[in-house]
């Protein structure tokens, strides 16, 4: 069976037209499921929780960025999850604006994204976490000064003019490094940029000190100081053909 | 081995690069291929190979398998196997690897020591061979 979450941004009569495009289309090819709308929900993991109790294994996060780490987080946080891993798979319906996520799996916007989700191409993913909030994409550094701790044994020095990122999955298909990225190996991938000068470090445990703000998938925000990792559970995700990763 | 042809292609997919315009301080340590452009102090220890690129500046013990140096480097070196020192090297400390080359105008303050260890116990199992 599968559940499709609306985010709440979607209830503005704009989304009308495209949702009921969608809806049409998911029926057409036969992936029609319960709808939840988020709007009226506040607590997300009850409800995935409830889901999964119910039998749920595909779950598809329709919105933006925002809307993919809400339910991925719900979803990873339940007990559940442990248990059901391997058989649970997730997809997107990317709709609005904000979704590197979804471009960075490959996953078109509107109808084609229910194309992809028949096609059914499935990739297992490594998922980041940066203080208490879980991310897929990227972590962005805004600070004036700040330090990247990496492995608790060596720091790199990071100024106002210094581009620094955490990567999971790039959402940059000409990034330099992008051969090196790979959203299943465990590690995250420190890319700092000067200009044209690169520095590419892979690790799994990151510290940063120093004042200023992690950006998480051009969504949520941390605070610094903040630790990141890798989770110890990974996600089954649905990809398009363009993803930037093997 | 490095040579000026493939040394760049070697560590074309090297597991870190530090840039020119980057500090590191603390001890690294990595398992796979290493290039160093920037500054580092600490130390740097890795079981594969390092490149120290022209413009590096580093303040460390160095260890690997293989490296090529270029760059300033103030600490001692130890190398299990090849070493090649690039014409713009500058190096203080002392040196010991298991083969060396030399550019002409590099600069090296310290103890050279060339051991080829893993030679030396290869002979004696040869000749047991023989006999």
């Amino acid at each position: 069976m599968n559940v499709y979450i609306y985010d709440d941004f979607l209830n503005k009569s704009r989304y009308r037209r495209t949702l009921g495009k969608i809806e049409i289309r998911l029926t057409d090819l036969g992936l029609n499921g319960k709808i939840i709308r988020l709007g009226s929900i506040k607590n997300v993991k009850d409800l995935i929780q409830a889901e999964l109790k119910n039998g749920v294994k595909n779950f598809t996060a329709v919105g933006n960025n925002n809307t993919v780490i809400k339910v991925v987080s719900a979803l990873v946080s339940n007990k559940a999850y442990d248990f059901f891993q391997k058989e649970i798979l997730f997809s997107i319906i990317p709709i609005g604006e904000n979704n590197s996520i979804a471009n960075s799996l490959g996953i078109k916007k509107g109808q084609e994204s229910c194309n992809i989700i028949l096609a059914r191409r499935i990739k297992t993913v490594d998922l980041a976490w940066a203080g208490t909030t879980v991310f897929l994409g990227k972590a962005e550094l805004k600070t004036n000064y700040a330090e990247i701790e990496i492995d608790e044994k060596y720091k790199i020095e990071i100024e106002k003019n210094i581009n620094a990122q955490i990567l999971n999955i790039s959402d940059i298909k000409n990034l330099i490094n992008i051969d090196r990225i790979n959203p299943n190996d465990k590690k995250l991938n420190i890319s700092i940029n000067k200009g044209k000068d690169t520095t590419y470090i892979a690790s799994n445990n990151i510290q940063i000190h120093g004042s200023g703000e992690l950006l998480l998938d051009t969504s949520l925000v941390e605070s610094l100081p903040v630790k990141l990792g890798i989770l110890k559970q990974k996600l089954n995700i649905v990809v398009g053909k363009t993803r930037n990763f093997h | 081995m490095f040579n000026k042809e493939n040394k760049i292609e070697k560590f074309k997919d090297a597991e870190t690069i530090i840039g020119p315009s980057i500090r590191v301080k603390g001890n690294f340590s990595g398992k796979g291929d290493i290039i160093v452009e920037g500054y580092l102090e600490g130390s740097l220890k890795t079981d594969a190979n390092i490149f120290i690129g022209e413009k590096a500046k580093v303040n460390a013990n160095v260890e690997a398998s293989e490296a090529f140096i270029s760059g300033n480097i103030s600490g001692n070196i130890k190398i299990k196997k090849y070493l090649a020192i690039g014409k713009t090297a500058q190096i203080t400390g002392d040196v010991q690897c298991g083969e060396i080359s030399i550019e002409r105008g590099a600069l090296i303050s310290g103890q050279i020591i060339v051991a080829f260890e893993q030679r030396k116990k290869d002979i004696p199992e040869k000749i047991s061979e023989k006999v």
